[in-house]
């Protein structure tokens, strides 16, 4: 089955770019095909010019610089919340432990975990593994992180403390592309946002064009239902 | 020595001598564990406290001794109470009891497993719409109980045919005594015989934990049953 | 009439327990099977089911196969075939053993530790417990699902190495309660061992019966050792398993 068809775009380094749509739209197939977790049966990914759908290049090697925050946090359930952001550094980049460590550490604070360092996943609030699902995916230093609806499978109450963390990082310049459908974020920090149906883009633009005058009905008629079920989350943010 | 025999004679030979009595221990070991079985499962559920540890231990006991030295116990056990009764013919009892008693300890871990796993908002709904306990029970948990034990009950079924092989300890012959018989009668055709004897019991085992064991599983799945 | 002619069970048992030594060389030469069915049966088994769930189309087949065939067939059957496949081949098995004696007591204790028919009961144990602990590893590699390995590669591990590192180490936790069982329960099944004549515990009592006349009461006494010894073992894992015990998992 074919789930997404010719689509195409370009992320500029420190952009943010909100990809939103129904369910079932393809926006996860989308983040699944850049850094190749669903390989695009036709089609190219570059990364910084290096083509990553090549079959010769190390892909494993690329993953390393393409962050990725799943919808489930999908933490390593065995391991602490630091050794969680420290695995990666010392099974990918070969850090030895203590400066894994330490790292991991420098990261934890950036979304203020730094207290639950040595909690395993099961102790930890939605919120609160999101956030160290977050630190996984940074302490790599990667070039562009993707967020597959890091906020939708959170109780209202812990949405607000992960979209804080995200709008840090966006305002502090980190290159993203986040699947979500909090139109609140998307306002204050989307460089681009991407309306995606049935696999194909429907319309891109800036947040002003799409929150002032977007053009086809079917977006229009989405971003009231987004209104009315998500509205209120807006508030959460500073 | 004869000639070697044929395919088919072995065949025919190992079925005729031994099928028989590896149906009858198997039916008579399974059907005497299930009375047994669901009986000590219900105990141990439902019981008084004492009838329930009663339960609980017996599971323990008869599934920590090997079944040969259980065959053993009874075999050599039972001719010293039924003293009037032929020992000879008292060993597939012996045999019976060991496999019977063994499998309802299985049996019984089996049963309450299923009626544990029935959801409680089952009994709730039922009780909600008037029945009394017993009848929630027999109507609406039972039923789906019965549903959710039968996978780990077909493989109960191939652990007792497989265990029936160890009457040939005490001289009884089945089908991998029968095929040990024409292993050593025929040593150019030992691994023939060990072979057709796989076969054989491939064949009464594999259909049926492949269709009331996987097949079962996906059914009940896709009806939702299960799991709290 | 009959009653009086039975002696009484006590009186058995303490003849029974003048042949001690043999029972406990028996016991000793169970345990040594046990333990080495088990290690054997642990690495096999951990091989085949990651054969059989990343082992693409081919190895999957044969592990599933193989793992089949050892579930699907009596353990006696199987010690048959191995016990006599070299001889059926003319191959020479040798009259070699690895033995150690010591002397408690006052009684010299001989266990034969390793000759044809040890190793011919030790591989047949190892390779049917392999097919049994295959499944329950497969189990819990399923349960920990697959998007723990797909995280793992989001951060730029191998499938290999994100098996290793993440996926078996949950696999190998959450597999303790039902892998207990098996290794708990292991003493009883190495019994078979008697029907190819090495001496272990069952094979002891079957000499002290005839050595005595005594049957019920030696019997009864090694379903009682036997019994001991595998809630002994149950109880020791499940301590294992509480002090290991990770939130979550």
């Amino acid at each position: 089955m074919q789930v997404l068809k010719g689509i195409s775009f370009e992320l500029g380094e420190g952009e943010v770019k909100v990809v939103f749509g129904p369910s079932g739209s393809g926006k996860s197939t989308l983040l699944r095909c850049i850094n190749m977790l669903n390989p695009p049966d036709k089609g190219e990914v570059y990364l910084r010019g290096e083509n990553i759908t090549d079959p010769e290049v190390n892909i494993n090697a690329m993953r390393a610089r393409i962050g990725m925050v799943f919808q489930h946090f999908n933490l390593f359930a065995h391991l602490k919340a630091i050794d969680n952001v420290s695995i990666g550094l010392r099974r990918v980049r070969g850090f030895p432990k203590e400066e894994a460590r330490e790292k991991a550490l420098e990261v934890l604070q950036t979304v203020k975990m730094e207290k639950w360092a040595d909690h395993y996943p099961a102790e930890l609030s939605g919120g609160q593994q999101q956030r160290v699902g977050i630190a996984r995916a940074l302490a790599m230093d990667p070039d562009v992180i993707l967020f597959d609806e890091p906020t939708s499978a959170l109780d209202p109450e812990l949405i607000g403390e992960v979209l804080q963390v995200m709008l840090d990082l966006a305002k502090a310049g980190t290159t993203m592309i986040v699947v979500t459908h909090e139109m609140g974020f998307a306002k204050a920090v989307a460089s681009e946002m991407i309306f995606l149906g049935d696999g194909v883009i429907i319309e891109s633009g800036t947040p002003e064009h799409f929150f002032i005058s977007p053009k086809s009905e079917r977006v229009k008629k989405f971003l009231q239902q987004l209104d009315i079920l998500y509205g209120s989350h807006e508030k959460l943010l500073k | 020595m004869s000639d070697i025999p044929s395919l088919s004679e072995i065949i025919f030979y190992i079925l005729r001598r031994g099928l028989y009595h590896t149906l009858l221990l198997t039916a008579l070991g399974l059907l005497i564990g299930f009375i047994l079985g669901i009986s000590l499962a219900l105990i141990r559920l439902y019981g008084a406290k004492e009838l329930a540890w009663f339960s609980s231990g017996y599971e323990k006991l008869f599934r920590g001794i090997p079944l040969i030295v259980l065959i053993y116990v009874f075999a050599f056990g039972l001719p010293d109470i039924f003293w009037y009764i032929d020992p000879l013919e008292l060993r597939l009892g012996g045999v019976v009891l060991a496999l019977s008693l063994r499998s309802a300890a299985y049996q019984s871990q089996i049963f309450r497993g299923a009626i544990l796993s029935v959801n409680p908002g089952q009994m709730e709904a039922a009780r909600a719409l008037g029945m009394k306990g017993s009848q929630a029970f027999r109507h609406v948990v039972m039923p789906q109980a019965l549903r959710l034990a039968v996978p780990s009950w077909s493989n109960e079924y191939a652990v007792v045919i497989k265990d029936s092989s160890f009457a040939s300890a005490i001289g009884i012959i089945e089908l991998t005594q029968a095929a040990y018989f024409v292993s050593v009668s025929f040593q150019e055709i030992w691994a023939l015989s060990y072979l057709i004897l796989a076969i054989l019991y491939f064949l009464f085992t594999y259909p049926i934990t492949r269709i009331f064991g996987e097949r079962q599983s996906k059914k009940l799945k896709k009806f939702g049953m299960g799991g709290g | 009439m009959i009653l009086q002619d039975r002696p009484n069970p006590i009186g058995e048992l303490l003849i029974v327990l003048e042949y001690w030594d043999h029972i406990l060389s028996g016991f000793l030469l169970t345990m040594w099977l046990y333990g080495w069915a088990l290690l054997m049966g642990f690495f096999l088994g951990l091989i085949l089911a990651n054969l059989r769930q990343y082992g693409g189309w081919f190895l999957s087949r044969i592990a599933s196969g193989y793992i089949e065939f050892m579930r699907g067939t009596p353990l006696l059957a199987q010690l048959f075939f191995i016990y006599f496949l070299p001889s059926s081949l003319n191959i020479p098995v040798g009259n070699w053993k690895i033995e150690t004696s010591f002397t408690i007591l006052n009684k010299d204790i001989t266990i034969i530790l390793l000759n044809y028919r040890t190793l011919a009961g030790l591989l047949t144990l190892g390779l049917n417990s392999a097919a049994y602990q295959a499944e329950y590893f497969r189990g819990s590699i399923m349960s920990v699902g697959t998007e723990q390995l797909m995280a793992a590669q989001s951060i730029g591990m191998s499938r290999i190495a994100g098996i290793r590192h993440i996926v078996l180490p949950q696999a190998l936790r959450r597999v303790i309660p039902a892998w207990s069982n098996e290794a708990a329960y292991l003493p009883k099944y190495t019994v078979v061992v008697y029907f190819i004549g090495v001496k272990d515990l069952f094979s002891q009592a079957h000499l002290t019966v005839t050595l005595t006349f005594i049957s019920v009461t030696t019997y009864v006494l090694i379903a009682i050792i036997f019994l001991v010894t595998i809630t002994l073992i149950s109880k020791g894992l499940d301590i294992i398993h509480k002090k290991t015990m990770i939130p979550g998992l």
